[in-house]
C-alpha cells in the first residue's frame, strides 16, 4: 500500500512554534527585525574544523542513560551521536538525546545560586555566591534542628531519578541523618518492581530481542522509550518475529505495531489477567513441568482462581474484552511459551489494585515457564564495581518517617502522596519544616498540585537543586544550580542484563555558568554544616555526650562521621577511578575514559555486523539463564529501585526456597494484604455515564516536565492535546483545537482538543509534562496543561503508590 | 564517485522523530515546523473505535527522494540546484534567487526556505557535514532507534543497500512521474 503524506503534518503543521527571541512577545516586529531575533539555540551545523574531539558521555534527557559521543568542535558541542559500544542503547540516540545540546544552551537555565527576595512562589530571587547560599541554608537549618531538639527528620528531602541521586541521598540520609525521603518510585514503578520481586524473585528484563509472543498492557514502548526494549521489539513487530498483543484504551503508536489491539475499561486489567490464568488452568495448557519444579502454592492458587470463577465471561463484563478473545490470547500465549512475556510495565501507578495486578501478571507469565529463559523474563549478569564507603554518624533523637502506617509497606523511598498529605492534614507526629528537592519537580509530578503547593507554603525552608527554573524552583528559598550532564562527571554505573557492561558519564565541556555537580554542592554544604550541627547533637544527644566524655569531641567528630563533607571531598573522577581499578585494573579505566563503555573481552567480542547493527557478546556468552537455586541478587536493576529494600521485602515475605510465589501468607498475616491476587469490587470505580476516566502517559519527544522548555523538542510537539473520542466530541460540538475544560473533584484545567477514534467514549487522555506555571520558563510557560492539577491524590494500600488512573472527569467546551 | 541512495525499512518506524532532530542538529536547520529536511508522515487510522484497522495506520519517514530525474533541478533558472559527483541533488546557496520554482515542481514537498541563507534548501544526505568529514552514514540513519534506514552506494554491488534491494521487495514514491527516486521503501 502506498500513501502520500505531506510534510505539513498534524499538530506541527497546525501550531507551528515560532521561536523569536526567547519570548513569545513577538508582536509588531518587521520581517527584518524578526530575522535578527531568531535564536539558533545551538543548532550549529557541524563543520570541518580540525580541532574536533569525540567525547563519550551518557545521556540524561530521560532515565535510560544511553551512550553518546559528543562531537566537540573548538570547545563547542555541535552534535550528539550514538555510541555504538553500549549494549543497552544499541547504537541509537532518540529525539530527546539529540536535543541534549538545547538543554546546555537553554537561555532560561539556572545560572548561579539564588536566594528568594519576594514572597514564596512570587519568583523573585537575588543572585548570591555559593558561600552566601550555603551560609543561608546553614542558619535556617541550625535554627530548625535546634528547635526540634536534634530530630533531624524535621528536614524532608526528595529526589528525581538520576546517576547522582544516590550521592544526594547518601549525604542527606547517611551523613545528616534525615529519614523523610520521598522519590519517584511511588509515583512510578513501586508496585511492579515489588510485585515481580515478591512473585518471581526480581523485576528482571523482558527479553524482547527473542520473545515470540508479548502482551503489552498499558505500556507504550513506541512513545515512552525504554532501552533496549524499544529498539529490540519494533525491529521484530509487524510480521518480523514477534507477535504483539496490545491492551490499551488508547490506540497508541505501540498499538500501531500490534498484531492485535484490544481496548479495555480503565482499571480492569487485573480481571483480564485473572481470566487468562483461569483459561490456562482449566485447559491445563500451562507448562506443568516448570510449575511442578518452581512454583509454591500453585494448587492453592488454582483453587482460588477456579473457586472464585474468574471466567472469561466474568472478565468480559468488567473489561469489555470478549470472552473468546481472552481465551485466544491465553491459548496463544501458552502455545508460544516459554518465549512468551506478559510485559511488566514501567510507570505502573495506575489503580488501587495495581500491586495484585503485577503479581497476577508475573504468575501468569511464569506459568508458561518463560522466566530466566531466553525469550522470557531474564535476570542477566552484572559486572561488579568497587565500593565508595562513607562513615555515617548515629543520631539518637531522629524519629522515623511520618507516613508509616498510611500504607502496608512504606519503605525508604516513601509514598509521595501519603507523605505530603500527612504534612498538610495535621496527622504528622512531628512537624516537617524544611524540604530539599533534587532534580524533582513535585509541583508538576505529584498528583494534586494544589496540595503540593500548600505543603511547600508551610515549610520554613525550601532548597531546590535543579538545572531549570521549574515550578518547584519558583517555590524555593534557596536555589542551587546544578551543572548539566554534559558539564559534569557522574558516579560510574554498572548495567546488568544478558549483555552486561559498565558505562561512564564524563564531562564533555566546562560548566557554562556558575553551576556545580551534586557532589560539590554536598561538599560545600557539608563543610558549612558539620560543626554547627555537631554542636546541636552535643546539646541533645545523650549517647553522643557519653562518647565525648569517653574520648574527646574532636576525635568523635572525626572518627564517627560527623564531618559531613568526608566522603565527598574527592573529585568524582577520583572516586570512579578507585571503583573501576579496584576490580578491573587500569586498562579498564583507560578504556572507559576513551570509549565510555567497558566489559571484559569487549575488544574481542564487539563486532560490527551490518551498517546499523552490532554484536556485543557471542551468543553463548550472553547471560540468559543465571539462576542456580534461589535468585539472591538481581543484577538487572536501575537507580529507580532500592535494591536493599527489595531484598528485605523478599526475606520477610517469601520463604527462602521458593522461586515463584503464588501465595504470600506472611504478607497476609502481618500486613493484611491478600496473599493471592484477588479482584475486589470495592476498589474499582466504574465510569458514570456521561463522564470520563482520565489517563495520563508519556511521549517520545518529552520526558515529563524536565524537558518542557527544550526548543528543539517543542519544535516537534509544541503542546499537549486531550484525546477525546470524535463522536463524543461532535455531540459536544468540540472540534480539533477547540479549548475544553477538564474538571475533576480537585481542580480543572483547560487544554486544546484532539477528537479521534483512537480512544473510547468514556476515557480522555493527555500526556504528562506540560502546563508549567513558572514565568522563568519562557517557552514552557502556560503551554498545554498539567495533568496533576486534576489527578486526584488517591494511592494504593500496599506501597502508598499513586493511583493515577482513578480520577473521574467532566469535559466541556469553553 | 558513488551513486548514493537510501533504503527505508519503514515498517519498523515508531514515529519517535529522532531522525528529524538529528538532522536539525547535524545540519544546523532552523527551528520551525516548516523547516524540516526530513519528517515522518502519519497515515491516520481508518475505522470507528474500537473497530480500527491496524494495517491502515502507518508511519512513513519521508524527505527529498534524491531523484535521478529531479523536477526541482530541471526548473531551476540559475542552476542553483545541481547533481553532485555522487548523484546527490544539492543546492548552491550563492546561486539561489528564492524564485521557489523548485518548491512548486517537487512532487514530494521536500523543499523549504532557510531564512538565514535565503536558500530553498533540502536534504543533501549530509554531504557537506558527515560525508565531508569521512562518515559513511547520514545523521538520520546513525541515530534511528529501530534502524529504519540503510544508506549507501547503489553502484557498488557489494554494498548493503544494493544487497537489500536485491533481496527484498520495495517501492518508490510516485514512481509514475518518472522522477526515478533513490529512496526505496522496503515492504
Amino acid at each position: 500500500m502506498k500513501t502520500e503524506i505531506s510534510r505539513r503534518r498534524f499538530i506541527q503543521g497546525t501550531v507551528a512554534l515560532t521561536v523569536v527571541g526567547a519570548s513569545a512577545a513577538a508582536t509588531a516586529l518587521s520581517k527584518a527585525e524578526e530575522k535578527t531575533k531568531i535564536v539558533d539555540f545551538g543548532l550549529t551545523k557541524t563543520s570541518f574544523s580540525t580541532n574536533v574531539q569525540e567525547v563519550p558521555t551518557l545521556c540524561e534527557m530521560c532515565v535510560n542513560k544511553c551512550a553518546a559521543l559528543a562531537r566537540v568542535e573548538d570547545g563547542v558541542i555541535t552534535k550528539l551521536n550514538p555510541n555504538p559500544l553500549f549494549p543497552k542503547s544499541r547504537n541509537m540516540l532518540c529525539a530527546r538525546g539529540n536535543a541534549g545540546i538545547q538543554a546546555l544552551e537553554d537561555p532560561d537555565r539556572l545560572k548561579f545560586p539564588m536566594i528568594r527576595v519576594g514572597e514564596r512562589g512570587e519568583g523573585k530571587f537575588m543572585r548570591v555566591t555559593w558561600d552566601e547560599a550555603f551560609e543561608y541554608v546553614k542558619d535556617k537549618m541550625v535554627k530548625i534542628i535546634d528547635e526540634e531538639e536534634d530530630n533531624r527528620s524535621t528536614i524532608g528531602y526528595c529526589a528525581g531519578e538520576g546517576m547522582a541521586e544516590h550521592t544526594f541521598q547518601s549525604f542527606m540520609n547517611k551523613k545528616i541523618g534525615l529519614k523523610n525521603f520521598v522519590n519517584h518510585a511511588s509515583i512510578c514503578l513501586a508496585t511492579t518492581m515489588s510485585g515481580y520481586a515478591l512473585t518471581i524473585g526480581g523485576y528482571g528484563q523482558a527479553d524482547l530481542e527473542n520473545a515470540e509472543y508479548v502482551i503489552m498492557a498499558g505500556a507504550n514502548r513506541a512513545e515512552a522509550i525504554i532501552t533496549p526494549d524499544t529498539m529490540d521489539m519494533f525491529k521484530r513487530t509487524k510480521g518480523s518475529g514477534m507477535k504483539l498483543i496490545v491492551i490499551d484504551p488508547r490506540f497508541t503508536n505501540t498499538a500501531a505495531h500490534a498484531d492485535k489491539w484490544l481496548t479495555i475499561e480503565v482499571g480492569t486489567d487485573l480481571a483480564f489477567v485473572l481470566a487468562l490464568t483461569y483459561v490456562s488452568m482449566t485447559e491445563e495448557s500451562y507448562n506443568k513441568r516448570y510449575v511442578e519444579e518452581n512454583f509454591s502454592d500453585f494448587e492453592a492458587y488454582k483453587k482460588h482462581i477456579i473457586g472464585n470463577e474468574y471466567t472469561p465471561e466474568w472478565a468480559e463484563k468488567l473489561t469489555g474484552i470478549k470472552a473468546d478473545e481472552i481465551r485466544k490470547v491465553a491459548r496463544d500465549f501458552m502455545a508460544h511459551a516459554p518465549r512468551s512475556i506478559y510485559y511488566q510495565g514501567r510507570r505502573t501507578a495506575w489503580s488501587l489494585q495495581d500491586f495484585q495486578l503485577r503479581r497476577a501478571q508475573a504468575i501468569f507469565s511464569a506459568m508458561g515457564g518463560g522466566i530466566d529463559q531466553k525469550g522470557g523474563i531474564i535476570f542477566g549478569d552484572n559486572i561488579p564495581l568497587g565500593k565508595h564507603e562513607i562513615t555515617a554518624p548515629l543520631y539518637t533523637n531522629t524519629l522515623g518517617r511520618i507516613e508509616r502506617g498510611k500504607a502496608a509497606l512504606i519503605g525508604n523511598n516513601g509514598s509521595w502522596i501519603a507523605w505530603r498529605n500527612t504534612i498538610i492534614d495535621g496527622t504528622s507526629p512531628y512537624p516537617v519544616r524544611a524540604l530539599f528537592a533534587y532534580k524533582q519537580n513535585p509541583m508538576l509530578s505529584v498528583p494534586n498540585t494544589a496540595k503540593t503547593k500548600q505543603m511547600l507554603e508551610k515549610m520554613d525552608l525550601v532548597v531546590v537543586i535543579d538545572t531549570m527554573p521549574s515550578d518547584t524552583v519558583m517555590m524555593a528559598d534557596v536555589v542551587f544550580p546544578e551543572s548539566i550532564y554534559l558539564e559534569r562527571e557522574d558516579p560510574i554505573k554498572t548495567f546488568g542484563g544478558a549483555e552486561p557492561s559498565i558505562a561512564l558519564r564524563k564531562k564533555v565541556v566546562d560548566a557554562k555558568y556558575d553551576t556545580k555537580p551534586v557532589i560539590e554542592i554536598m561538599r560545600g554544604l557539608g563543610e558549612k554544616l558539620s560543626k554547627p550541627l555537631f554542636e546541636i547533637s552535643r546539646k541533645y544527644d545523650e549517647d553522643l555526650q557519653e562518647e565525648i566524655d569517653d574520648y574527646d569531641a574532636e576525635s568523635v567528630f572525626k572518627d564517627n562521621g560527623y564531618d559531613l563533607a568526608d566522603g565527598f571531598r574527592h573529585s568524582q573522577e577520583t572516586i570512579n577511578h578507585h571503583m573501576v581499578t579496584s576490580k578491573h585494573g587500569e586498562e579498564a579505566w583507560k578504556t572507559l575514559r576513551e570509549k565510555g563503555v567497558y566489559y571484559p573481552n569487549m575488544d574481542k567480542y564487539f563486532k560490527k555486523l551490518t551498517v546499523n547493527n552490532y554484536e556485543y557478546y557471542p551468543e553463548h556468552k550472553k547471560s540468559y539463564s543465571v539462576i542456580e537455586g534461589d535468585l539472591v541478587n538481581e543484577s538487572y536493576h536501575d537507580t529507580c529501585v532500592d535494591i536493599n529494600e527489595i531484598s528485605v521485602l523478599k526475606k520477610t515475605f517469601r520463604t527462602e526456597t521458593e522461586k515463584i510465589s503464588c501465595a504470600l501468607y506472611n504478607l497476609e498475616e502481618q500486613k493484611g494484604v491478600d496473599a493471592m491476587p484477588k479482584w475486589r469490587d470495592e476498589l474499582y470505580t466504574p465510569t458514570p455515564k456521561g463522564k470520563f476516566k482520565f489517563v495520563t502517559g508519556r511521549h517520545g519527544q518529552f520526558t515529563q516536565s524536565g524537558t518542557s522548555n527544550n526548543a528543539l523538542l517543542l519544535d516537534l510537539l509544541p503542546e499537549n492535546y486531550v484525546w477525546i473520542n470524535s463522536r463524543v466530541a461532535a455531540a459536544k460540538d468540540i472540534k480539533f483545537g477547540d479549548m475544553v475544560e477538564i474538571k475533576s473533584s480537585i481542580g480543572s484545567i483547560q487544554i486544546k482538543a484532539y477528537p479521534t477514534e483512537k480512544i473510547g467514549n468514556n476515557v480522555v487522555f493527555f500526556i504528562h509534562g506540560f502546563g508549567a506555571d513558572s514565568d522563568e520558563l519562557s517557552l514552557a510557560h502556560h503551554r498545554g496543561a498539567n495533568d496533576n492539577a486534576i489527578i486526584e491524590d488517591k494511592y494504593e494500600a500496599i506501597f502508598g503508590a499513586a493511583a493515577m488512573h482513578e480520577t473521574i472527569v467532566e469535559v466541556r467546551r469553553v | 564517485m558513488a551513486r548514493y541512495g537510501m533504503a527505508l525499512d519503514y515498517k519498523s518506524c515508531i514515529n519517535c522523530k529522532a531522525c528529524e532532530s538529528a538532522c536539525k542538529e547535524e545540519n544546523g536547520i532552523l527551528l520551525g515546523a516548516d523547516k524540516h529536511r526530513i519528517w515522518v508522515g502519519v497515515n491516520d487510522i481508518a475505522g470507528i473505535f474500537p473497530d480500527l484497522s491496524i494495517g491502515s495506520s502507518s508511519f512513513e519517514p519521508s524527505q527529498c527522494q534524491q531523484c535521478d530525474n529531479a523536477p526541482c533541478q530541471e526548473v531551476c533558472p540559475t542552476s542553483a540546484t545541481y547533481y553532485d559527483d555522487n548523484g546527490v541533488v544539492r543546492v548552491n546557496p550563492d546561486q539561489c534567487i528564492l524564485c521557489t520554482y523548485c518548491m512548486q515542481a517537487c512532487p514530494y514537498d521536500a523543499r523549504y526556505i532557510d531564512d538565514r541563507t535565503l536558500t530553498v534548501d533540502k536534504c543533501n544526505f549530509c554531504s557537506d557535514t558527515r560525508l565531508a568529514n569521512g562518515e559513511t552514514t547520514t545523521a538520520c540513519q546513525a541515530t534511528c532507534p529501530t534502524k529504519v534506514r540503510i544508506f549507501g552506494d547503489l553502484d557498488d554491488p557489494t554494498s548493503e543497500i544494493s544487497q537489500v534491494l536485491r533481496d527484498r521487495e520495495h517501492y518508490s514514491l510516485k514512481e509514475h512521474l518518472g522522477t526515478k527516486p533513490k529512496l526505496f521503501y522496503l515492504t
